[in-house]
């Protein structure tokens, strides 16, 4: 549309009450199929649940990889002050002792309920130029839709949509995953947060914990994930969460949480942004830089 | 008293197999032409795209391909089950079929364990497929 000449500006937003409206627990019931509550099926929880479990009968992972990323997101929390979790620290200990929602699920691998909304504006890189912010320029962008129905799902354990959308993406960027400076990643559940970057290669199936460890994607860690908190720790806004922390990174808005010096990690040249839909039923890969 | 969970609703595509549990048999759709046996029903054969197929009965037995532990209550019906096991179950003639696992601590599933069904005869017109451990 803006390259024909249609438009000149695009706002993309997304806004929910799901918090204050206390939606129905089983409003998401049918998510495997139109009968998954006749079996006690209910919430994205439970299919996500089992994909992780059917990962840890497939490679190497469990609390102890999960644990990694909800502990980390969180420390990236507590220097948001929009972060909905921002005064609320969180320790491994805390994680271990959390009780089960849908096992293998305990409470902190669940992301968020949250008020509120996003947006972000797509236009040309020669207007966005002429505008009061640096814009973010995307370098590549990756889709993919594996699964029909998730009961039949073979893939739930990977490759997701994550591996066909991401190389779609770095070929479109001509990089790789050595070139990204940190991940913005969709993560309804820990799971995903592992799962997608295990697809896009950061590390091959199983060696999750280990890449985790030492507080890799963490504030001063060589891999940024999450700098807003994310869906876990920050707010649920689908897949504007993670995006819309990207643009604000490269713009350098983010303040306290900021990639680089102010935070001891690289400058964000590259940011490398996820989203995916139903239970790792589709996905798509976004990579955006600096001008 | 009425049987407090939610029951299935039959479709056009899904009587039959609902039918066929009335009457203690999993029945599932077999693709005449590439014998693909198929779940959810459909019009075609998502492998071929066919429309020529036939019902077929199986035999009931299968593997726990995952599985999920309710801890939390999300509907005031199942409370009293909780914890409670949903499962994707793959039967030996191949669809994944959604279920629960009964008759086994939760802690003792794994995937991949040999499971064989059993029927909740839960109303007049319903029985529910459910599974637990080959004996």
């Amino acid at each position: 549309m803006l390259d024909a000449g249609l438009c000149h500006y695009v706002l993309v937003s997304y806004a929910d009450n799901a918090l204050s409206a206390r939606r129905p627990d089983h409003h998401s019931g049918h998510i495997l199929d139109d009968n998954a509550p006749v079996f006690g099926q209910f919430g994205a929880v439970a299919g996500y649940a089992m994909a992780a479990q059917r990962a840890m009968y497939t490679f190497h992972t469990g609390p102890e990889t999960w644990k990694q990323i909800a502990v980390g997101q969180r420390k990236w929390a507590n220097l948001n002050p929009m972060a909905m979790m921002a005064d609320r620290p969180l320790t491994d200990e805390d994680y271990d002792r959390a009780p089960y929602i849908v096992e293998p699920f305990r409470l902190y691998d669940n992301c968020l309920i949250s008020d509120g909304g996003r947006a972000y504006i797509v236009t040309s890189v020669e207007r966005a130029r002429d505008l009061k912010q640096p814009p973010a320029v995307i370098m590549g962008l990756g889709q993919h839709y594996p699964a029909r129905d998730i009961a039949q799902s073979t893939t739930m354990a990977g490759p997701t949509g994550a591996r066909i959308a991401g190389e779609m993406a770095f070929r479109m960027a001509g990089i790789t995953p050595e070139d990204v400076d940190a991940c913005e990643i969709y993560d309804c559940f820990t799971y995903a947060v592992e799962i997608t970057l295990q697809d896009y290669g950061f590390f091959g199936p199983g060696e999750g914990e280990d890449w985790f460890k030492g507080g890799t994607i963490e504030p001063g860690g060589r891999m940024p994930v999450n700098t807003s908190g994310g869906q876990l720790s920050e707010v649920y806004f689908m897949g504007l969460t993670p995006l819309t922390e990207g643009v604000m990174q490269i713009m350098g808005r983010c303040g306290a949480r900021q990639l680089g010096p102010a935070t001891h990690t690289r400058e964000p040249e590259i940011i490398l942004c996820s989203d995916n839909g139903g239970i790792l039923q589709s996905h798509m890969t976004a990579i955006l830089r600096r001008d | 008293m009425a049987y407090p969970k939610p029951l299935p609703h039959p479709t056009a595509d899904t009587k039959p197999f609902w039918d066929g549990c009335k009457n203690h048999q999993l029945r599932f759709q077999k693709c005449t032409q590439c014998h693909h046996v198929r779940w959810p029903p459909s019009l075609f054969c998502p492998e071929c795209h066919t429309s020529q197929t036939e019902w077929i009965v199986a035999c009931g037995k299968g593997s726990v391909y995952t599985f999920a532990v309710f801890h939390r209550c999300f509907h005031k019906a199942f409370e009293g089950d909780l914890p409670y096991v949903t499962a994707i179950v793959e039967l030996e003639e191949g669809p994944h079929l959604l279920t629960n696992i009964i008759g086994c601590p939760p802690d003792h599933i794994r995937c991949g364990m040999p499971v064989e069904v059993t029927w909740e005869d839960v109303s007049e017109e319903f029985s529910l497929p459910k599974f637990m451990p080959t004996s």
